[in-house]
């Protein structure tokens, strides 16, 4: 499975509790759908760093990188590199 | 001025006089200034008129912190009306539900609000129904068309001027309405008079000193009693307003906080909870801090000892209230932090705080009881709702549900809650509002949400379920549904199984015991 939709997984099964891949849109914005609050964040960077070793400095923790499942996909690329 | 401020639009008036061209809010980097707020209050005041409001009747407020906000709300009490200021956060019926409880005459929203479609479908008493100006609100606005049914921001205003026509306002009159933690059957809308948010503001400014120069970053929703008394004392000062609607990127507001020299600070618990967890604050410059206020839930010490190791040079106000007393009962002064820490301080100017036992009598300093409050910051009651309101107003006393008890000096520790409200971050949740969505579905038998310890947030919520038999029930099932009809800091973090509920001998359930299960 790709990046993109092991995050999408994640992101449906914990703050949408379902697995209807019809219900968010890989580009959505999760600040405008109102999905993920202050400490929802704090889980999902904990998801990332366990399922894909990155660690997410503090500095990187802006809407650039984390606001839609691939803007999250395209961050954990450039991690990689 | 010969008489008092009657409203809280005489101490907006007053600062758009004295400082027309300082800003009053910042968002994204706009700022209006007071001299243009007080114009596009003026003239929105005069559109509410000419569209039909009456004295007294009700607008509901759709709208995230914003320029938009403002306006609206002192616009409604300069037509005279009451300001509904909505919770943003919560779902189609929750808020169709509060609409229709306070009968609201007109609604002013932000276009691109989600909920707002199902909330014009149930227009109910709605007449007018207007939409901010989508680049002023947020991005989740921007660029979204008017909803049929409603007028935009610009045509509304178009056909009226600047006049500034006061309504005579009766001071004991209400002013607003802030719908706190009920259920379907016993609505909390907490009816606030222009006296009342007039002597908090004044009691605030008292206590806080501040000044036209001071400049905070602000994080609290103003649809809460918390922000809302941020908001009026910072426009009475005549201060700045820097908006940061949002939390999830703590690093941001940081940022924004030594990039705009911001000298204030406001936040629950969870908020400098979040900070400290996830700013090295020391990597910023923010020698600008003036004051730090925290209210909303006591701050455990330890909390209280970081936040002020990390921002040493700012004076931290550790603070008390309810929106039953329009924000604020109490706060602990700087100077007697390290003596009383643990304690929410004393009463604000013009407020009494008593401890009283369960007939209403004061007790000794030292002995614990309920919390009581008397003083201009007391509600006139819950908006028609004369039992819920006859529960906590008695004797010309506010029984706050808070227990505590007061030393020698007046200073207040509170020990505990007699109700079983849930406080998670800045939010107050009736588990009988979880409770009643849940049994909603098929296969609960029976169900009690709680409130659980969280590092953060201070409480999440858990909901135990006894499912009836061979209902197949899941979590997640559990969760979804809530999601689809609460606000998501409703939606349990927790959902436990249990074969029964444990009970009192008369059937009550004793939630504490669920508090440790799991």
């Amino acid at each position: 499975m790709s990046a993109a939709e092991q995050v999408r997984q994640y992101i449906l099964e914990n703050f949408l509790f379902s697995t209807d891949t019809s219900l968010l849109g890989l580009d959505e914005s999760f600040l405008e759908r109102g999905l993920i609050d202050s400490t929802g964040m704090l889980e999902v960077i904990l998801f990332l760093e366990e399922s894909f070793g990155v660690k997410v400095g503090d500095n990187e923790m802006v809407p650039e990188n984390l606001d839609s499942v691939n803007r999250i996909a395209a961050f954990l690329e450039r991690k990689k590199v | 001025m010969a008489a008092g401020p009657a409203s809280l639009v005489d101490l907006l008036r007053e600062s758009a006089r004295r400082f027309p061209e300082r800003p009053a809010i910042l968002q994204r980097g706009a700022a209006v200034s007071y001299g243009e707020l007080w114009r596009g209050v003026c003239r929105a005041a005069n559109a509410l008129r000419v569209g039909g409001l009456a004295p007294g009747e009700r607008v509901a407020l759709l709208i995230e912190n914003s320029p938009g906000y403002v306006m609206a709300y002192y616009a409604v009490l300069q037509a005279g009306g009451v300001a509904v200021g909505l919770n943003t956060a919560m779902r189609g019926a929750e808020l169709a539900r509060n609409v229709a409880h306070c009968a609201a005459n007109a609604l002013i929203a932000m276009p691109g609000h989600p909920e707002l479609p199902a909330l014009m479908a149930a227009r109910g008493t709605l007449r007018q129904i207007v939409t901010t100006p989508a680049t002023a609100v947020s991005t989740a606005a921007a660029g979204r068309a008017v909803p049929a049914g409603a007028i935009a921001w610009h045509d509304w205003l178009a056909a009226v001027d600047e006049s500034d026509v006061s309504a005579a306002v009766d001071s004991c009159a209400p002013a607003s309405i802030i719908y706190t933690s009920g259920t379907t059957g016993d609505p909390r809308g907490v009816t606030l008079t222009h006296r009342n948010l007039v002597a908090n503001t004044q009691s605030i400014l008292a206590y806080l000193g501040l000044r036209e120069t001071d400049r905070i970053v602000n994080v609290l929703p103003f649809y809460y009693s918390y922000g809302n008394s941020v908001l009026h004392t910072h426009l009475a000062a005549g201060a700045s307003l820097l908006l940061e609607n949002s939390l999830t990127y703590p690093h941001l507001v940081v940022q924004s906080m030594a990039n705009e020299r911001a000298t204030g600070f406001s936040g629950v618990p969870a908020t400098f909870a979040l900070l400290l967890q996830r700013v090295p604050l020391a990597d910023h410059d923010l020698s600008s801090l003036r004051y730090l206020t925290q209210a909303g839930g006591a701050m455990a010490p330890a909390l209280t000892r970081r936040l002020r190791a990390a921002l040493p040079a700012a004076r931290l106000f550790v603070m008390y209230g309810q929106t039953e007393a329009t924000a604020r009962i109490s706060y602990l002064p700087p100077e007697r932090l390290d003596d009383k820490l643990g304690t929410v301080g004393i009463g604000i100017p013009g407020v009494a705080i008593e401890v009283q036992d369960a007939q209403g009598r004061r007790v000794a300093a030292g002995v614990e009881g309920e919390v009581c409050v008397r003083g201009d910051n007391v509600m006139l009651g819950y908006w028609e709702n004369p039992a819920a309101t006859a529960k906590v107003l008695r004797d010309g006393w506010l029984r706050t549900g808070d227990l505590g008890r007061l030393d020698e000096e007046g200073f207040l520790t509170l020990v505990g809650r007699s109700s079983d409200m849930i406080k998670t971050g800045a939010h107050r949740v009736s588990p009988l509002e979880i409770e009643e969505i849940v049994l909603e579905l098929a296969g609960v038998a029976e169900c009690a949400a709680v409130g659980v310890a969280d590092p953060i947030l201070g409480e999440v919520v858990r909901v135990c379920v006894v499912a009836a038999e061979g209902a197949g029930l899941e979590p997640r099932t559990v969760q979804a549904h809530c999601r689809n009809r609460l606000a998501v800091y409703k939606v349990p973090k927790e959902v436990v199984f249990v074969a029964t509920l444990p009970k009192t001998a008369s059937g009550k359930v004793r939630r504490f015991m669920l508090k440790e299960a799991g």
